[in-house]
């Protein structure tokens, strides 16, 4: 008995020492943001001057601004886009169907730098100026085939007869897309939009390469900036610690409280 | 009654398979025409065509006199109850039901008449805010003959409708659908692989086999004159024997020459026979042309399954009298009773 209680002990402090591993300095991070002075080790009383200065700063702002509207920008196309490639794979014979997976699952099992590199080599082969426009148009493709792996289970699970019985009915196909095929799948939709918008948010390494003329995400500037101690990067940080672990807790709760919803009804 | 639909020389192939082997068939106004056959008969391929899921390779559709091989299923006046109902799970019945009239963008007032009174015809008043995904089987039906009904198509296409239906359930339901057939007055084709449910609700029963219709006409005609040795066979239990027709109204088979009603085949030409088991009588030993033994009994409700053995064949004979097993006793038939059919390609 004694041996496999301290048997418990053991694991759970394993266990909190791991979480402490992983989260101490996120939370380091986030309570020194509060700090009042320029120190990034010792705590001399809680001020907001940080936030202040952050957002007085017109460099931090923009790149907050570009972030944003990059994340939801490439959110949107890829949320359509992938979705409607799924609906399209879904149809397909088998074999289109296994190679277009195929290729879909590439960039998402490539490392990173190669995605970013070789995009780099091919806006600069073309001769595009790498700025905003590239780095939205990198975001789309790198986000767009998370999107299709999470409506195809969706979609896998559909009537085959649906389609068919809202076209029966009179709908023509974009009616029948619109009414009956995608309330159908929204979840999965939802969740791929959730994905992509975390994935694009967060992203350096491919911003990196394929930006360009001052153009900064969050994460380049935050890079930038990180040789020097600026305690305005904690205040930064921490606004996108909350907003990640905000929109990763939608996209885990969001199916939970689907199915409880669902089983709701069923009683 | 006027010509609704007409298929003219439809070829269709999946692949390699040859589905649909040149089918020419007319469906008139208010009929119920069931196509019947086993799976992979091609059946529910000619339904599919004519609500223009798929198109054929070869022939022309036309509905009205009008060919509508290139008209799409959303244009069609034409309405499907699907096998497995197909529901839109999203939405409640009401909503179900009201989709068509959405779509074609009826105001709110007809909408909500329309859909009471199919409500109303499908047993189903006071369903409307239900999820379709909280009924029953046989609630989900129902649902799916509303949402096709309340568009008022010409034709109404059914794909086996009941199958997933409990046996007493598919009964009520089979006597239902005529009724509701009746009252809307319009053309149901239905298609199943029970001869049983077709012989109740037809008004004309499509046989279908291999692609290629086999016979087209009424239920006593399909039952009491098959065609030939296939339809015979599907419908319904039959004693078929080979035989040779001697001359008009002479049939020989199991080397005794019996008299018929059937006339005008070539003499001396194989033919196939059907005597049907509840026209064939178990009478004593001297009064019957072909003689047996009682090889088994089985009862079956209304009726005993009799299986006697003559030295060519066992026979199946339905009776209500009890016999008496291994007792020899005599058959008899009344010239009637034989159909004769021409010999299949095939067989």
């Amino acid at each position: 008995m004694v041996g496999a209680k301290s048997h418990k002990v053991l694991i759970f402090a394993l266990m909190a020492g791991i979480l402490a591993f992983f989260y101490l300095p996120i939370i380091s991070l986030m309570v020194f943001s509060f700090n009042d002075s320029r120190s990034l080790t010792s705590w001399s009383g809680f001020s907001l001057q940080w936030y202040e200065a952050l957002f007085k700063n017109r460099e931090m702002m923009m790149a907050i601004t570009t972030t944003l509207s990059i994340a939801l920008m490439s959110t949107f196309v890829a949320t359509i886009l992938g979705t409607l490639a799924a609906i399209g794979v879904s149809k397909s014979k088998r074999l289109v169907k296994e190679i277009v997976l195929s290729v879909n699952n590439f960039p998402i099992l490539n490392p990173e730098i190669v995605t970013a590199i070789g995009l780099m080599l091919l806006y600069s082969s073309l001769n595009i100026q790498k700025g905003y426009l590239t780095m939205l148009l990198a975001h789309i493709i790198f986000s767009t085939p998370y999107v299709i792996l999470s409506v195809l289970p969706k979609l896998r699970r559909l009537d085959p007869d649906i389609a068919e019985a809202a076209l029966d009915l009179g709908a023509t196909p974009l009616e029948a897309l619109w009414k009956v095929i995608v309330p159908m799948i929204l979840p999965g939709i939802i969740s791929g939009a959730l994905i992509a918008f975390t994935m694009s948010f967060d992203d350096f390494v491919i911003s990196y390469f394929v930006s360009g003329n001052g153009v900064k995400n969050i994460s380049i500037l935050v890079y930038t900036m990180s040789k020097r101690i600026n305690p305005t990067i904690n205040a930064l940080s921490t606004i996108l610690v909350v907003i990640i672990t905000v929109v990763l807790l939608i996209v885990n709760l969001y199916p939970m409280l689907n199915k409880k919803k669902e089983l709701k009804e069923a009683e | 009654m006027r010509k609704l639909i007409e298929f003219k020389n439809i070829v269709k192939s999946f692949d390699d398979s040859l589905v649909l082997k040149g089918i020419n068939l007319s469906i008139h106004e208010n009929e119920f025409v069931t196509l019947l056959g086993p799976s992979g008969c091609g059946k529910t391929t000619l339904l599919r065509i004519l609500g223009g899921f798929i198109s054929q390779n070869e022939g022309h559709v036309y509905f009205d006199d009008i060919e509508i091989s290139n008209v799409p299923p959303y244009k069609r006046e034409i309405n499907t109850v699907f096998q497995r109902y197909a529901l839109f799970p999203h939405m409640n019945v009401h909503d179900n039901i009201a989709f068509g009239l959405h779509i074609k963008k009826q105001d709110k007032q007809t909408i909500e008449q329309k859909v009471k009174k199919m409500l109303k015809l499908v047993n189903l008043q006071g369903y409307e805010d239900r999820p379709v995904t909280l009924l029953s089987g046989g609630q989900q039906q129902r649902v799916a003959i509303a949402r096709a009904l309340v568009n008022e198509p010409m034709v109404l296409l059914l794909d086996e409708p009941l199958g997933a239906l409990d046996l007493k359930l598919r009964k009520e339901m089979q006597v239902e659908l005529k009724k509701i057939q009746q009252e809307v007055g319009i053309t149901f084709i239905y298609v199943t692989h029970d001869q049983e449910e077709a012989l109740t609700m037809s008004d004309t029963i499509v046989v279908m086999n291999n692609g290629e219709i086999q016979q087209i006409g009424s239920p006593t005609d399909i039952y009491n004159e098959p065609e030939n040795r296939f339809v015979a066979d599907f419908i319904g239990e039959s004693n078929i024997l080979e035989g040779v027709m001697v001359e008009d109204y002479k049939v020989k088979f199991d080397d005794q020459t019996f008299e018929c009603v059937d006339y005008g085949f070539e003499d001396n030409l194989e033919v196939d026979i059907v005597l049907r088991p509840e026209d064939i009588d178990i009478v004593p030993l001297e009064m019957g042309r072909i003689k047996g033994v009682i090889k088994s009994t089985i009862f079956k409700g209304v009726h005993f399954e009799v299986v006697v053995e003559t030295p060519y064949r066992e026979w199946i004979i339905h009776t209500t009298d009890k016999v008496e097993l291994d007792k020899e006793v005599g058959l008899h038939f009344f010239p009637e009773d034989i159909h004769i059919m021409y010999k299949m390609g095939s067989y």
